[in-house]
């Protein structure tokens, strides 16, 4: 699934990220890599954006709906 | 002086990680500003006297990384090519330090003398995060320093250290990759041929063209020879295939492991001490309901400050430059000296006395939303009203800025990576009310007509923003690459580094905007002596008369609210021949109202215009005033019709 069908407050682990180069650079250069565990902190009203945290490194960003359905992730099971 | 007498030391850092703050007290109140800090395509620098040796420092804009297609990092990149550096001084958070130390290890691949500042431990404490800095320093091979650049605690040491590497140098030892990566590096390392431009060290040279494949940094290393572009190639694919992803994915994967094992040899993590409150304040903040409870309040009180600070100020800085002005009428009668000093005198009072009262609040108070971590959490909740105008978060500062003055909003809509996001914003800037056009809004509309007018032209002004950026975006065929916005951990800002910025970015300002203005108004009071005004009343006569229904006198203070706008309201008194106090006796309400109009819209001031041309270029710049124009022409009608 993707990071807008996520569900928030649970730990995640980012399997893929697909999209664009351009998109996929900043994300990693921002620090989000496939296996980091994330969690959807919340999302803004009227289809804004998400707000992204990663737990590895303790970043947060606020992430576009285009962008954010680039992030595929999966649950994890251990707590945040 | 040659750079070989006094050392050359870059400040490198993620965004928000303090980096300027810390230059900024090395730095002092004396640095040299290019431009702003920040958001600058050039850089800030500054000649420093410490214990009797001079440095020069140069604090880069923010980068997360050395392989970057953002215009703002590339500038980081060309510095560091280009110029070979002394000593970098690598500030990185210590709050999210597995992070940083991404960028930390391709600097250390790069390999010129470094010293690793470990900034903001007092927020890494309250996070419960203690690092032994010394473990951290011998692991990468450069002197490493706690430092708290807010507090000034920990500069000393570091700048100790710096002097140190700076005599006996220092040799950054580079992390290897995993065995297969690394193994094919060196081979590409090997295959380079003599005479290649080599960056700093072969191994940084061949990370960095497996990474980039003509992209970005790419650029920098030169024209790759035929068949070094299929060995690089080659590697690339090998790579490629070995990992099942792309290079600079492989690559940054690798970095991303070795700073978090770095981090965890490095560091303890006392999971009960987790700061919890910045949690829960952020939730309140970005709540969807109360965030933009919370949004409205905080901008209300913004512009009431501005407000409050700056009309007092104003009246108080005025009065002397009229005073000043009355005296010259009297001794130096109506020459060409009389009107050359005029010139020169209004051209200061309106930088002085109109633009800085309030400028300079929105300055300070920007720069405190910004240090305290509100600004990004703005943008996040207007991202999705942005995207109704084709925009995003990112743009938000931006036009925050513009309503202070147009000019530095259209410099800091550099930290925008898109060429698209940064032509759309830039354009719309212009229809922002920047102090000048707001104090001729407050003079005109809202004492003759009352407060509520005066909210509702900036109401109609936001509108026409969202209205022309809804209609630019329908032409702009590439998408917008969507928002990718880090959200800082929020932080109690502090007066003396909020002071230091806003002091930087107002001497940017003056050293940009007030030559052009002080131009324009000597040019405007030559016009006046030469009698220039009259024919230019004849020819704008269809317009001004017949198109906007004003007095005829009023064509002349068009073309003075194109160099200055806020000189029209001066203007617009001394063309009807009467003082501000009876104003309503010659024109009527209607013709008020069309004049604030079409005086705001009708075109982006001189220096607005010389900007949005260096910074977007001409077509642009020529589209935003032809836009303008055919706006306010719009807009005028309408009211006409209306009142």
């Amino acid at each position: 699934m993707n990071l807008l069908d996520a569900p928030a407050n649970a730990p995640l682990r980012i399997v893929d990220l697909a999209g664009g180069e351009g998109a996929r650079r900043r994300l990693l250069a921002l620090g989000f890599h496939k296996g980091d565990i994330v969690a959807l902190d919340g999302k803004a009203i009227l289809r804004g954006p998400l707000l992204v945290r990663n737990c590895t490194s303790d970043t947060t960003v606020a992430l576009g709906r285009g962008v954010a359905q680039k992030v595929l992730v999966e649950p994890v099971h251990e707590p945040l | 002086m040659s750079r070989s007498d006094v050392p050359s030391v870059v400040f490198i850092g993620q965004p928000n990680s303090g980096k300027s703050t810390l230059f900024n007290s090395i730095a002092g109140p004396k640095a040299e500003t290019s431009n702003f800090p920040g958001t600058s395509i050039k850089h800030t620098h500054s000649r420093v006297n410490i214990e009797g040796r001079l440095l020069d420092i140069i604090d880069l804009p923010g980068a997360y990384s050395l392989c970057t297609t953002d215009p703002a990092e590339q500038v980081v990149l060309t510095h560091l090519f280009g110029e070979r550096p002394d000593l970098v001084v690598n500030v990185v958070d210590a709050s999210t330090l597995s992070r940083g130390l991404e960028l930390t290890l391709e600097l250390v691949e790069l390999g010129y003398p470094m010293v690793l500042a470990l900034n903001m431990t007092d927020v890494a404490e309250r996070k419960g995060v203690r690092t032994d800095a010394a473990a951290l320093g011998r692991l990468l091979g450069v002197p490493a320093v706690p430092t708290i650049a807010a507090h000034g605690r920990g500069v000393k040491e570091l700048l100790d250290r710096a002097f140190e590497v700076l005599d006996q140098g220092s040799r950054p030892r580079p992390l290897r990759f995993s065995g297969a990566v690394e193994d094919r590096i060196a081979a590409l390392e090997r295959s380079l041929p003599p005479g290649f431009p080599i960056v700093s060290n072969p191994r940084f040279t061949a990370v960095k063209l497996v990474e980039t494949a003509g992209h970005a940094c790419g650029d920098f290393l030169g024209e790759v020879e035929p068949g070094l572009r299929a060995a690089v190639d080659r590697v690339r694919r090998g790579i490629e295939e070995g990992r099942g992803a792309p290079a600079y994915e492989v690559i940054s994967a690798e970095r991303h492991h070795l700073a978090m094992k770095l981090f965890e040899d490095t560091s303890r993590v006392l999971r009960g001490r987790r700061m919890t409150w910045d949690k829960k304040v952020d939730a309140v903040l970005m709540h969807p309901f109360l965030g933009y409870v919370i949004l409205a309040a905080v901008f209300l009180a913004f512009f009431f400050i501005i407000f409050k600070v700056g009309s007092p100020l104003e009246s108080l800085l005025l009065g002397p430059f009229v005073k000043l002005k009355a005296v010259l009428a009297a001794r130096l009668g109506q020459g060409l000296l009389f009107h050359l000093a005029e010139g020169l005198i209004q051209g200061v009072g309106g930088g002085v006395a109109i633009v800085l009262p309030y400028f300079l609040p929105l300055l300070f108070l920007m720069s405190a939303l910004e240090d305290l971590g509100y600004l990004a959490r703005a943008g996040f909740l207007l991202d999705a009203f942005m995207h109704r105008i084709g925009l995003h978060g990112k743009s938000v500062s931006p036009f925050i800025l513009g309503f202070g003055c147009n000019v530095p909003a259209i410099m800091a809509t550099r930290t925008l990576e898109s060429h698209r996001d940064r032509v759309l914003t830039s354009v719309l800037i212009p229809f922002i009310p920047c102090s000048a056009r707001t104090t001729i809004i407050l003079a005109l509309v809202a004492f003759y007509l009352g407060p509520l007018w005066a909210m509702g032209f900036y109401a109609a002004n936001i509108l026409v923003v969202a209205v022309v950026g809804w209609v630019i975006s329908r032409f702009l065929k590439e998408p917008s690459p969507g928002l990718i916005l880090e959200i800082p951990s929020l932080k109690a800002p502090r007066a003396g580094a909020i002071l230091r910025k806003t002091w930087l970015q107002l001497r940017s300002f003056i050293k940009f905007a007030w030559p052009i203005l002080i131009g324009g108004s000597l040019v405007l009071s030559l016009l006046s002596y030469v009698r220039a005004d009259r024919w230019i009343n004849d020819m704008l006569a269809p317009l001004v008369v017949k198109g906007l229904g004003l007095p005829h006198e009023l064509g002349v203070t068009l073309v003075f609210g194109f160099l200055r706008k806020e000189l029209s309201l001066i203007m617009m008194l001394q063309a009807l021949g009467v003082d501000y106090h009876n104003i309503m006796s010659v024109i009527t309400r209607e013709q008020l109202v069309v004049f604030t109009v079409f005086i705001s819209f009708f075109i982006p001031c001189l220096s607005t215009f010389a900007i949005l041309w260096k910074e977007i270029g001409k077509k642009w710049a020529f589209v935003s005033a032809g836009l303008s124009v055919g706006i306010a022409l719009a807009l005028s009608w309408i009211v006409r019709l209306v009142l």
